[in-house]
């Protein structure tokens, strides 16, 4: 049964079609706003290329974050409005989990987001693509120790994190999620997915609103 | 003609189902205000939040109430702003996905034109009409000729009403929000125990300042013994009462002069929801020969309903959107209108 995929994370909008792991349809346009405006056509557009139907889907899959937070709630609402109507599961990974994915398989990989503020956001993973950390928002030199002496770094936060572990290399290829690195293992991760309700946004941050006081939240 | 509506512009994650008979099927308004209340007014990223987490559920709910599949609608009606960017990117991004996975036509609907339409819902009311459309991010006099065709008359140059009244309550330590916390204060006190000015009564044309009006209750306030909290916020409800009817009565004459048969004056918005306002209005309309058309309360407030049926009006006149259609943080209903230089978005 056929899978759509969504990324509005980051730097990109990112939309895919894949049945049994392959590849039907993709589209992947580098955008830095606008996804709210172009996310919905590019579904069609990879649908029709597809030659699917909606009420084929049986699964739709999205990237929850960590991302900036608008980009990571026009995902999240795109699954979540798309999963009503043909109550169809939805299945939310993690950014840096779908990062991590697209290095090779076998080998160790941290995946790392430029988060600003001369922080990264970072999760580490094996060389099977199960998750060895939490995913953590902290600048690169507040990282924890890498889980084996090398391995490959992926995401625009790669270059970032280079310096405190310089035996990793760096994968350049990998920058931005990949509609298509989600979709092709969707398939295989179904069983992560919320039946009812989808599933929750991954900021890492807490809003930056002060109480009257001053204090944070 | 069925269409779902969906509200996200501020802080209620709202959705509603209506039809072409003006029969209001399912209307279901979540609020965020326990979530806010701590900061003392809308904070738009945990607005923004609080959105995402539960449009689709309060969608699936209203879907539910109506007793209605995504098959039977004629299409999706969604805010695409004027408001809190965050927010309604939420609802139309969801809105949007609705509309493509259902096949059905989307309509990115102005807000203020669910406001401004609102009255024909309720009471079928036919063009042209007077409206003040007064809530906690807008306060302005139009004339509605014609769906899609509005003519401003005069807007806030400063704070809008609703803003007024919440920093009022905030200064009086009443709570939040400040609307139903300054009305229910003022029912236990005298309106005429605090002299308070009347920001551009007796002016020409129809616009509206209250930032005034708020340093006039900080001055009272620090009088000592300060007055009671009940006798400032009547004689403060007072005040805006009197500017109101001042303006919306200029705007009478105004409209009169272009549309000489017009007889209605509808009020909408938020700030529409009070009694006292709606009284002297009521009054005001007496005077003047009109009939005062005000919806009630709940379809006063941000409400998914009024999207639903301006999503109605707008499909019959064969005006659906794109997909790509954008979400706007300002989105005048009169373009041509003069930008009001202090006033943002508000105006």
């Amino acid at each position: 049964m056929p899978i759509l995929a969504l990324d509005t994370t980051m730097q990109a909008c990112s939309v895919a079609i894949a049945r049994d792991g392959e590849i039907l349809a993709r589209c992947h346009r580098p955008l830095e706003r606008g996804h709210a405006e172009e996310l919905l056509p590019m579904v069609e557009a990879v649908r029709r290329q597809a030659a699917i139907e909606f009420a084929e889907l049986d699964l739709i899959a999205v990237t929850i974050g960590p991302g900036t937070f608008t980009g990571v709630r026009i995902g999240l609402a795109a699954a979540r409005g798309l999963a009503l109507v043909g109550a169809v599961p939805v299945l939310g990974l993690g950014t840096l989990e779908v990062l991590a994915l697209a290095a090779p398989v076998g080998e160790p990989v941290i995946a790392a987001i430029d988060a600003r503020r001369g922080e990264v956001y970072a999760q580490a993973f094996d060389g099977a693509g199960e998750a060895v950390t939490e995913a953590l928002a902290r600048p690169p030199s507040d990282l924890p120790p890498p889980p084996s002496p090398a391995g490959n770094l992926v995401g625009t936060g790669g270059a970032l994190v280079r310096p405190v572990m310089p035996d990793w290399r760096l994968l350049d290829a990998v920058q931005q999620p990949d509609a298509g690195v989600l979709a092709r293992h969707a398939d295989r991760l179904r069983h992560r997915a919320s039946a009812h309700g989808g599933p929750a946004p991954l900021y890492l941050r807490p809003t930056d609103a002060r109480l009257p006081d001053g204090r944070g939240n | 003609m069925i269409v779902l509506g969906i509200e996200t512009s501020c802080d209620e994650t709202a959705a509603a189902v209506v039809d072409g008979e003006r029969r209001i099927l399912a209307n279901l308004v979540l609020s965020q205000l326990a979530e806010h209340r701590p900061y003392g007014g809308v904070v738009p990223e945990i607005a923004a939040r609080s959105h995402v987490e539960h449009i689709d559920g309060v969608i699936g709910r209203a879907m539910a109430r109506a007793e209605l599949t995504y098959a039977q609608l004629d299409g999706v009606a969604a805010t695409a702003g004027p408001g809190l960017i965050g927010g309604v990117m939420v609802g139309l991004v969801t809105g949007k996905a609705i509309a493509a996975a259902a096949g059905k036509p989307l309509i990115a609907v102005n807000h203020l034109e669910g406001h401004a339409l609102t009255a024909r819902l309720t009471d079928d009311l036919a063009f042209p009409y007077l409206l003040l459309l007064a809530s906690g991010g807008h306060c302005q006099l139009l004339i509605v000729e014609g769906l899609g065709q509005y003519r401003r008359l005069g807007t806030t140059i400063d704070d809008a009403a609703g803003e007024a009244f919440d920093k009022t309550a905030k200064m009086l330590d009443l709570g939040y929000p400040g609307g139903p916390a300054v009305e229910a204060a003022a029912a236990a006190g005298d309106p005429d125990a605090v002299r308070l000015p009347r920001p551009m009564r007796g002016r020409d044309g129809c616009d509206f300042s209250f930032s005034g009006l708020k340093t006039a209750v900080l001055h009272v306030l620090a009088a000592d013994p300060p007055p009671r909290p009940e006798d400032v916020a009547a004689s403060f409800q007072a005040a805006v009462g009197d500017v109101m009817v001042d303006r919306a009565g200029n705007a009478i004459e105004i409209a009169r002069r272009r549309h000489p048969g017009l007889r209605h004056l509808v009020v909408a918005g938020g700030v529409a929801a009070n009694t006292h306002l709606r009284d002297r209005l009521g009054g005001l309309a007496k005077e003047r020969n009109c009939v005062l058309v005000a919806p009630p309360p709940a379809l006063c407030t941000d409400n998914g309903a009024m999207i639903a049926w301006a999503g109605i009006e707008r499909l019959r006149a064969g005006l659906p959107d794109p997909l790509d259609a954008p979400a706007r943080a300002r989105w005048p209903l009169d373009p041509d209108a003069k930008p009001v230089p202090f006033a943002g978005k508000k105006a």
